[in-house]
C-alpha cells in the first residue's frame, strides 16, 4: 500500500511539476474565452467597419419598395429609381454602371412593376452575393408585399385579426415528483446539461487515457521498468499510474473551475458595475422601475428559477461521478495494458484506433439519444458499459427507473475490474517484451500465461 | 550461503531459457554469471529477482524459500540501464530507495553520503538528462546499493564506463563485498572476472556448462605450458610431452638451456570461455 502511494505520488508530482501541464492549465481557458467570446465579437465588429452600397432600382410606380429598403449593419442601400431609364427594356449592366460613376456599387437590385402581384426580383453583381444581402432584402420585401396585400382587401383591423388568428404556441412541461407534487422542468436544460457531462467525461478519457499510456511506453523505453518492477508488483505500477494521472485530472480540472469562476467574477463585477450605472441613471425614470418590477414579478421569471432548480443536482452528481470513475478506470486500464505492448508510442497507433472509435460513436450515440432518451438505441448504448459512462450522462437529468441505473452501473464496474484483471496481466509480460511489435493474438497470449 | 537457486526451469512461447540451472552465492563473496549473449542469463536473474517466475525449481535466501517481501534484501542493476531523464538526480534516488522500504530521513543522509563519494553533489539537483552516460552509470549504480542489500545483481556493470570510473566503480564493489554483501554479476568482460570473482557458473544454451571457483577452473583448463626464459634473453614456451611431469621438463631444460626463469602459464578465462562455450555448441 505505501508503495501503491509512493508512485501515485511520483506520478502526480512528475506531471503536475512539467511545464507542459502548467501551460496547458493556463492556456486552455485563455484560449476558450477568446475562441468562445473575445473572438466572435471582435470578427463581428470588423464586419460592420465598412457598409457596401447596394443599387435598387424599383419599377413601380412611385418606387415604394425602394422607399422600404432600411439601412443595417452591412448594406446601405441607394435607390437610383429616379434614374432616367427605357421603362419597357430594361438594360441593367447599363444602370449598374452609370451608378458606379458616382460611388462603389456591390450590388443592383431590380424590383419589377407590378411586384405585389408577382413577388420575384433580380439581384445583379460581378461577385457572387453575401447570403446575408438577400436575406435582408427578402425581410424588408416580406413585410412590405403582405402589408400591401392586405390593405388591398380594404376591411379595417385585418392585420390584427391575422395575427390574431395565427398562434403561437408554447408547452411548459411538468412533472410529477414520487408524492404527486408538481415541478416545472425544462428538456433545454436537462439536454445542455447531459451533454455537457457527456462531453467532458469522452475528452477526459481520451485525453488522460493518452496520458497514461505515453508514460507506460515511456517506462519501458527507458527500461527503468525492470528497476521498478524489482521492487513492486506491476499492478502496483500500473495502478498507481492510473491513479496519479487521475490526480493530475482532476487537479487540472479544478484548476480550470478556479480559473473560470475568477474571470467569470471579474467579468461579471465588470458588467455590473456598467449596468449598476445605467441603471442609477434609469432609476429615477418610473416607467423602467416600473417594467423591472413586473419582469421579477412575472410568472415567466419565476417559471426559470424553477427549473433550473427543478434539475436534480444531487443525483446527476453522484451518477456522473460513478460513471466517471467507472468508465476512466476501464479505459485507462485499456490504454496502460497496449502501452506496454509497443516500444514506442507512435505504435500503439493499431491499439488505440478502435478505442477512439468507440469513444466517438459513444458521442454521437449519445447525441442521437438526445432526441429519444428512452428509446432502444438509448438503452442499450446506456447498459453496454464501454458506451454507457457517456450515453448515460445524457439521459441522467430525465429520471432513469433505478434499476436500469443500477444494472448499468454494475456492468460498468464488473466490466471495468475484468478489463483491469485483463490489462495488468498483459502490463505485467509487455513491460518486459522488447524488440518488436506484437499482434493481439500474442497478447491473447499472455493473458493466459500463468 | 546467502542466495541458492535450486534446479530452475523456465520455459518462453517453445524455447527453453532456464534449464536446470543450479547456484548458490555465499555472503561476501562476488560470483560470476557468464555466459554468450542469449544464453539465459537475463531470465535467470529476472526469477532471482522475481520478476518472472520459474516454471520448477526454486531460488532459496539463507536456506528459506524466497517470498515476494525479500526482494527489497536485492539490489538490482539490469544491463539495459533505465532511469526517468526528465527527473532530478535526487529525486530519483529518494524514489527508489523508498520503494525499497527505506524511510526518507534515511534514504536522504545515505543518497549524500553516496554522491559525495562519486563526486556527484552538485548534480543533485540536475535533471537526469542533463548528466553524461558515465555519470548517469554512477546514479543508476547508487539506486541500486543505497538501500544496503546484502544481495546484489548487476548486469554488465562496467559496460559504459570508461577505465577510471571503471576502477572506481569496482573499487566500490569490493568494498560492498567486504562489507559482506553477495555478490552476482553477470558479464562478457573476463579480465573483470578474472580480477574480481571468486566463482563463476558459465551458461550456455540454457544449461549450465561451467561451474566453480575461478582458480580451479583456470587449472582445470590449462594446457601444461610453461614459459621459460633463459640466460642469453630468450623466452619460449614449451609444452609438455605426454607423461612429463613439471619437474622432468624444468631438470631437461636446464641441462639444454641455463634458465633464468619459468612460469606455468594458466588459460585467461577468455580463452576458458571461448573454448567451453564453442565445445558445448558442439555437442
Amino acid at each position: 500500500m505505501n508503495k501503491l502511494f509512493l508512485i501515485i505520488q511520483r506520478e502526480y508530482v512528475q506531471m503536475v511539476c512539467k511545464k507542459s501541464f502548467i501551460i496547458t492549465t493556463i492556456l486552455v481557458p485563455i484560449l476558450s474565452i477568446v475562441l468562445c467570446g473575445v473572438l466572435p465579437v471582435m470578427l463581428s465588429g470588423v464586419k460592420s467597419e465598412e457598409k457596401k452600397n447596394v443599387a435598387i432600382v424599383d419599377q413601380n410606380p412611385e418606387a415604394p419598395f425602394a422607399a422600404l429598403m432600411t439601412e443595417d449593419d452591412e448594406f446601405r442601400y441607394i435607390n437610383i429609381s429616379a434614374l432616367p431609364t427605357d421603362s419597357t427594356l430594361l438594360d441593367a449592366h447599363a444602370l449598374y454602371e452609370s451608378a458606379r460613376e458616382n460611388q462603389d456599387i456591390y450590388a443592383l437590385v431590380v424590383i419589377p412593376d407590378r411586384f405585389v402581384d408577382n413577388p420575384n426580383y433580380n439581384i445583379y453583381s460581378e461577385k457572387s452575393v453575401n447570403a446575408n444581402l438577400e436575406r435582408n432584402i427578402n425581410a424588408c420585401l416580406q413585410d412590405a408585399v403582405r402589408a400591401k396585400r392586405i390593405e388591398s382587401y380594404g376591411i379595417d383591423s385585418l392585420e390584427s385579426v391575422i395575427k390574431h388568428c395565427s398562434p403561437r404556441i408554447k408547452s411548459t412541461n411538468i412533472k410529477w415528483s414520487e408524492s404527486g407534487e408538481e415541478n416545472l422542468s425544462s428538456a433545454d436544460l436537462s439536454m445542455i446539461l447531459g451533454f455537457a457531462l457527456a462531453m467532458l467525461t469522452d475528452m477526459f478519457v481520451i485525453i488522460y487515457g493518452a496520458l497514461i499510456m505515453n508514460s507506460v511506453v515511456e517506462e519501458k523505453t527507458n527500461r527503468i521498468v525492470e528497476v521498478i518492477v524489482s521492487t513492486c508488483k506491476p499492478i502496483q505500477l500500473m495502478l498507481g499510474k492510473i491513479v496519479g494521472v487521475a490526480l493530475v485530472g482532476l487537479t487540472q480540472l479544478i484548476l480550470w473551475g478556479i480559473l473560470l469562476g475568477i474571470v467569470g467574477m471579474i467579468f461579471g463585477i465588470s458588467t455590473m458595475a456598467t449596468v449598476g450605472q445605467d441603471m442609477s441613471q434609469a432609476a429615477t425614470d418610473p416607467a423602467v422601475t416600473q417594467a423591472v418590477q413586473e419582469i421579477q414579478q412575472s410568472s415567466e421569471f419565476s417559471k426559470i428559477v424553477q427549473m433550473v432548480l427543478s434539475v436534480n443536482y444531487t443525483q446527476i452528481f453522484i451518477c456522473f461521478l460513478l460513471y466517471f470513475i467507472g468508465g476512466y478506470l476501464l479505459y485507462a486500464s485499456l490504454f496502460a495494458a497496449f502501452g506496454s505492448a509497443v516500444d514506442q508510442a507512435s505504435d500503439a497507433s493499431q491499439f488505440t484506433a478502435p478505442i477512439m472509435m468507440i469513444m466517438i460513436f459513444a458521442l454521437y450515440a449519445g447525441m442521437f439519444c438526445m432526441s429519444n432518451p428512452d428509446g432502444p438505441l438509448a438503452f442499450w448504448c446506456s447498459m453496454i458499459p464501454f458506451t454507457s459512462p457517456v450515453v448515460m450522462m445524457i439521459r441522467l437529468p430525465y429520471d432513469l427507473p433505478w434499476y436500469e441505473l443500477a444494472g448499468s452501473l454494475a456492468l460498468l464496474f464488473l466490466t471495468a475490474f475484468g478489463i483491469l484483471w485483463l490489462s495488468a496481466r498483459i502490463y505485467r509480460t509487455g513491460i518486459l517484451m522488447y524488440g518488436r511489435k506484437f499482434t493481439f493474438k500474442e497478447i491473447v497470449r499472455w493473458v493466459r500465461n500463468k | 550461503m546467502y542466495i541458492e537457486v535450486k534446479d530452475v526451469c523456465k520455459q518462453y512461447a517453445g524455447h527453453v531459457a532456464v534449464d536446470h540451472v543450479s547456484l548458490s552465492v555465499p555472503d561476501g563473496s562476488i560470483y560470476g554469471l557468464l555466459g554468450p549473449n542469449g544464453a539465459g542469463k537475463t531470465s535467470l536473474i529476472r526469477i532471482i529477482n522475481r520478476i518472472t517466475h520459474a516454471d520448477s525449481g526454486e531460488v532459496l535466501m539463507h536456506g528459506q524459500p524466497m517470498t515476494d517481501d525479500d526482494v527489497r534484501r536485492i539490489g538490482y542493476m539490469p544491463e539495459e540501464r533505465g532511469l526517468y531523464k526528465k527527473m532530478k538526480v535526487g529525486d530519483q534516488i529518494l524514489y527508489l530507495a523508498r520503494l525499497r522500504g527505506m524511510k526518507a530521513r534515511d534514504a536522504e543522509a545515505a543518497m549524500d553520503e553516496w554522491l559525495e563519494r562519486f563526486e556527484l553533489t552538485e548534480w543533485k539537483n540536475k535533471k537526469l538528462e542533463q548528466l553524461s552516460k558515465g555519470m548517469a552509470q554512477k546514479v543508476q549504480f547508487i539506486s541500486t546499493v543505497i538501500h544496503r542489500p546484502p544481495l546484489l545483481i548487476f548486469d554488465e556493470p562496467f559496460s559504459g564506463f570508461d577505465p577510471v570510473n571503471a576502477d572506481i566503480l569496482k573499487r566500490e564493489i569490493l568494498r560492498l563485498r567486504d562489507e559482506g554483501a553477495a555478490i552476482l554479476f553477470s558479464t562478457h568482460n573476463m579480465s573483470s572476472v578474472e580480477e574480481i570473482c571468486e566463482q563463476i557458473t558459465l551458461i550456455n544454451h540454457a544449461k549450465v556448462v561451467l561451474q566453480g571457483e575461478v582458480n580451479q577452473i583456470r587449472q582445470q583448463f590449462k594446457k601444461n605450458i610453461l614459459e621459460v626464459t633463459t640466460a642469453d634473453g630468450q623466452s619460449f614456451n614449451y609444452s609438455l610431452q605426454e607423461g612429463e611431469t613439471m619437474h622432468d621438463a624444468i631438470a631437461r631444460l636446464n641441462e639444454e638451456y641455463q634458465l633464468t626463469g619459468f612460469r606455468e602459464i594458466l588459460p585467461s578465462m577468455h580463452e576458458v570461455f571461448v573454448e567451453s562455450v564453442k565445445s558445448s555448441n558442439y555437442e
